[in-house]
């Protein structure tokens, strides 16, 4: 199966409730949509704040040279065609007709003070971070740019279409300096209007707009920390649209007329991980034993409720490069067969029901976060349940997020397995194969947690990181995940769903794989 | 009386100091390092090792306390490291909703709580003294959370009197008033009730009503007053109970003050910006607490400060 036919079938189509009008109905202009979610945004700078909650907002504001559709297919945005030069360069003609909200004109000279920003080895932005190798941009002429990088890197088009890449005004941030954060001066749809620390954030309609014009007057973003008040506010019409709600309310919604459900399969895969350093888990027999003690589909209904999907490895299924690993097929849920694994690595039951070898019972231990992954510690806890079955002792270990984080980032780590969650940022293969399983990742270098260390797997990863032939790069990331499927190391729990009710009225949200992706600039209200 | 007041500010000054140094340990030894988790999942450790240092995060701990409290003497608070804004700048937008909602409270509180246990006092034992003990019984154990939450579903989901959260107009602030001010209320309320039954057996009342004051006046002016030390005492240390519930009742009523800014700067590890929150907290608490004192000698002329 294509990528694209994945993602056609895991975008789960929007639930449409019988309009209280008949008839089809075209787009109204003007109105506002209201929109509740959990938290305020750090900061509205692209470069320097990557989270969804600023993300939902600056992306309105500001946009970068391409963009990555719903269907995860790149679209040109600001720039209107590219060229692939060599590995490390590509050349992208700019659109001719654009100006910034303040009246500067949107070039090539904005594009290279926009890199140059980012990029400021002194001040390091989240959006460097996550970007890969790149070297800057360079001016070709006033409408034609290049992007180069310091090494060959092919995902480099997915780089620049994250919505971190949006384009500043260089007048604007020269003359706002930090301040900029707050006021952000872009070329998008939206204008800023009003940022109220942790109560709203408004944006109001550029009508100067040098595309297709928005519909809405204006866009509130609330912020409602608690989940039943968010859902409430939607009910009581404070709110037109909720994101981030509240998984346990859903099915209630969805039967409802007066709202809608949308949701689409998101990037984000939820796991426990295994650490190969420690032993047992350094046996491979071991780590097939504790999958398939595993209950997944149990998990999936009775913990997750409808509220996310199953996960077939550690790429979402709209992630380039991705390829189902058949967890099912080869580790399916068998308790019996996982004893017999115990038993041929040596283990046998010892008096209290618990399995042990040479007299050391098989106790493990396992650190999660409570609340950082959407039923994080409700997850590990079955698990623990489940794993008593085949008589293995898990103990657990919950922390709060900065210090589970700190563990997970230390050169050693004293636990047997983690609970954690993997988002491909870049939406591109490379984000997380390389980092997550190369052999020289092992923390604090990179996330490889699990210290999966296999020259193969390497020469494969670095092979599809250089290669220009998306073909070649899909078959090398197969075969590289075919490896980790086979030395197994990790439970892949769930795949995020990116999910938002709304309002019967509220027409045209198309909701995004990505979590940080959603937008609005196409959403009317029929009044 | 001034030379008290000199002495009580000066002793502001210790404890601020050792407010700040507390916040900077605690946030020093707890893990979780605030450049790693701004960068978040996918940063290599270079970038991480560079925004430590253009943080400032790379200097010894003294160094920062040193370089801190030496700007705090000028009035500047610094950047948040997480926001990259001013401190001041944050605080005050965040301070006068918190402010706001806990004054309204605290009148609420005084109010309702006072009123109350006066009646209470006034017909011991009465339908009405019964229905008081329960209800302030319940009003000191239900939990914020959840007194919140009924009175969203109440007044906002069944009725629809009221917003369910935010601010703007005086209706915003009657749901997260009412539920912060409720255990306050009960506290009072009992409080009132107790000391009042006491006064109202002592000689100077019982001479206040020979000498043919009205039942008015003698509960007013002569046992309320004396009545109201034990619980203007309580009211002080109860600020503290105001502004640690204004984070719950923040959250529940996406109230935008500054319980909510501390809970983010903890999560980041933000210490800049949880010590400006603290040190506005801490004066506040201070403050407060000295007007408690000073009111001690307007209601007990025979209390008086040198």
């Amino acid at each position: 199966m294509t990528r694209s036919a994945l993602v056609a079938a895991g975008l789960v189509v929007m639930l449409l409730a019988p309009s209280a009008l008949s008839g089809p109905v075209g787009p109204v202009r003007g109105g506002t949509l209201t929109i509740a979610r959990p938290v305020d945004a750090v900061s509205l700078d692209p470069h320097f704040e990557t989270t969804a909650p600023g993300a939902w907002i600056y992306q309105m504001i500001l946009e970068p040279l391409l963009v990555l559709g719903p269907d995860m297919k790149i679209q040109p945005r600001l720039a209107t065609a590219w060229r692939v030069m060599s590995s490390s360069r590509i050349r992208f003609t700019l659109r001719r007709d654009v100006k910034f909200h303040d009246g500067t004109p949107f070039n090539a000279q904005a594009v290279k003070f926009t890199f140059d920003r980012a990029f400021d080895p002194r001040s390091p932005g989240r959006w460097a971070s996550l970007a890969g190798p790149i070297k800057g941009a360079e001016v070709v002429d006033d409408y034609t740019v290049d992007i180069v990088t310091n090494e060959p890197y092919a995902p480099l088009l997915y780089s620049v279409a994250m919505l971190y890449a949006g384009i500043v005004s260089p007048t604007a941030v020269q003359r706002m300096g930090a301040e900029f954060s707050r006021r952000p001066v872009g070329t998008g749809p939206f204008k800023f209007e009003e940022w109220r620390t942790n109560d709203r954030i408004t944006i109001t309609r550029n009508d100067d707009y040098w595309g297709p014009k928005a519909y809405l007057d204006r866009i509130v973003f609330r912020v409602i920390p608690e989940e039943s008040a968010r859902m409430i506010a939607l009910r009581t019409g404070e709110a037109d649209m909720v994101l981030v709600p509240a998984p346990a309310q859903l099915a209630a919604f969805a039967r409802d007329p007066a709202f809608r459900v949308a949701q689409a399969t998101g990037l984000r895969v939820v796991f426990t991980g295994m650490n190969l350093t420690r032993p047992p888990l350094s046996d491979v027999r071991v780590r097939r034993a504790l999958f398939m003690a595993a209950n997944r589909q149990s998990i999936l209904q009775n913990i997750l409720e409808g509220a996310a999907g199953p996960a077939d490895g550690i790429l979402a299924p709209g992630v380039f490069g991705y390829k189902p690993m058949g967890l099912d097929r080869l580790y399916p849920y068998n308790p019996q067969r996982a004893r017999q694994l115990l038993l041929e690595a040596g283990f046998r039951p010892g008096p209290d029901g618990i399995m042990q070898r040479e007299g050391i019972p098989l106790v493990l231990s396992i650190l999660s976060a409570r609340g950082r992954y959407f039923k994080d510690a409700e997850i590990t806890e079955a698990y623990q349940a489940q794993l008593r079955e085949i008589g293995v002792r898990l103990d657990v270990q919950f922390l709060e997020w900065a210090t589970v984080f700190t563990n997970v980032r230390a050169a050693t780590l004293d636990y047997h397995l983690f609970t954690l969650g993997w988002v491909t940022t870049t939406a591109d293969a490379d984000y997380s194969m390389l980092p997550l399983f190369r052999s020289d990742q092992a923390p604090p270098r990179g996330w490889n947690t699990w210290r999966y260390v296999n020259p193969e797997f390497d020469r494969l990863v670095d092979a599809a990181r250089t290669s220009l032939a998306p073909r070649e790069r899909e078959d090398l990331y197969g075969r590289a995940q075919d490896l980790i499927a086979r030395d197994i190391m990790f439970i892949p729990w769930y795949t995020t769903r990116e999910i938002a009710v709304m309002r019967a009225n509220v027409n045209g949200f198309v909701p995004h794989p990505i979590e940080y992706n959603q937008g609005f600039s196409h959403v009317w209200i029929q009044r | 009386m001034s030379g008290y007041l000199i002495r009580r500010i000066l002793v502001m000054i210790p404890v601020l100091l050792g407010v700040i140094l507390l916040i900077m340990v605690t946030i020093d030894l707890i893990p979780g390092d605030p450049a790693a988790l701004m960068l978040g999942e996918g940063a290599t450790a270079d970038t991480v090792m560079k925004l430590r240092k253009s943080l400032d995060l790379d200097q010894p701990l003294a160094v920062r306390y040193v370089r801190y409290v030496s700007r705090l003497v000028q009035g500047d608070l610094g950047r948040s490291i997480r926001e990259g804004r001013r401190v001041n700048e944050e605080i005050a937008e965040v301070w006068p909703a918190t402010a706001q909602l806990g004054l309204t409270a605290l009148v609420v509180a005084i109010a309702v709580g006072v009123t109350v246990g006066v009646l209470s006092a006034r017909w011991p034992y009465s339908l009405f003294d019964n229905i008081v003990r329960v209800l302030s019984l319940f009003g000191l154990s239900m939990p914020i959370f959840w007194t919140g939450i009924v009175l969203i579903v109440v007044f906002s989901l069944v009725l629809n009197w009221l917003p369910a959260g935010g601010r703007g107009t005086w209706t915003h602030l009657v749901l997260p008033a009412v539920t912060l001010a409720t255990p306050t209320i009960a506290m009072l309320a009992r409080m009132t009730r107790s000391t009042m039954l006491e006064v109202l057996r002592e000689d100077y009342i019982r001479t206040a009503r020979a000498k043919g004051a009205g039942n008015r006046r003698v509960l007013i002016r002569h046992a309320l007053r004396n009545a109201l030390i034990p619980a203007v005492t309580v009211l002080g240390l109860q600020t503290g109970q105001l502004l640690g519930g204004a984070v719950l009742t923040e959250t529940v009523f996406a109230w935008p003050g500054i319980g909510r800014m501390l809970v983010r700067a903890i999560f980041a590890r933000d210490y800049v910006l949880l010590q400006g929150g603290v040190l506005v907290l801490a004066v506040t608490f201070v403050v407060i607490n000295l007007l408690v004192d000073l009111s001690y000698a307007y209601l007990d002329p025979r209390i008086s400060y040198r």
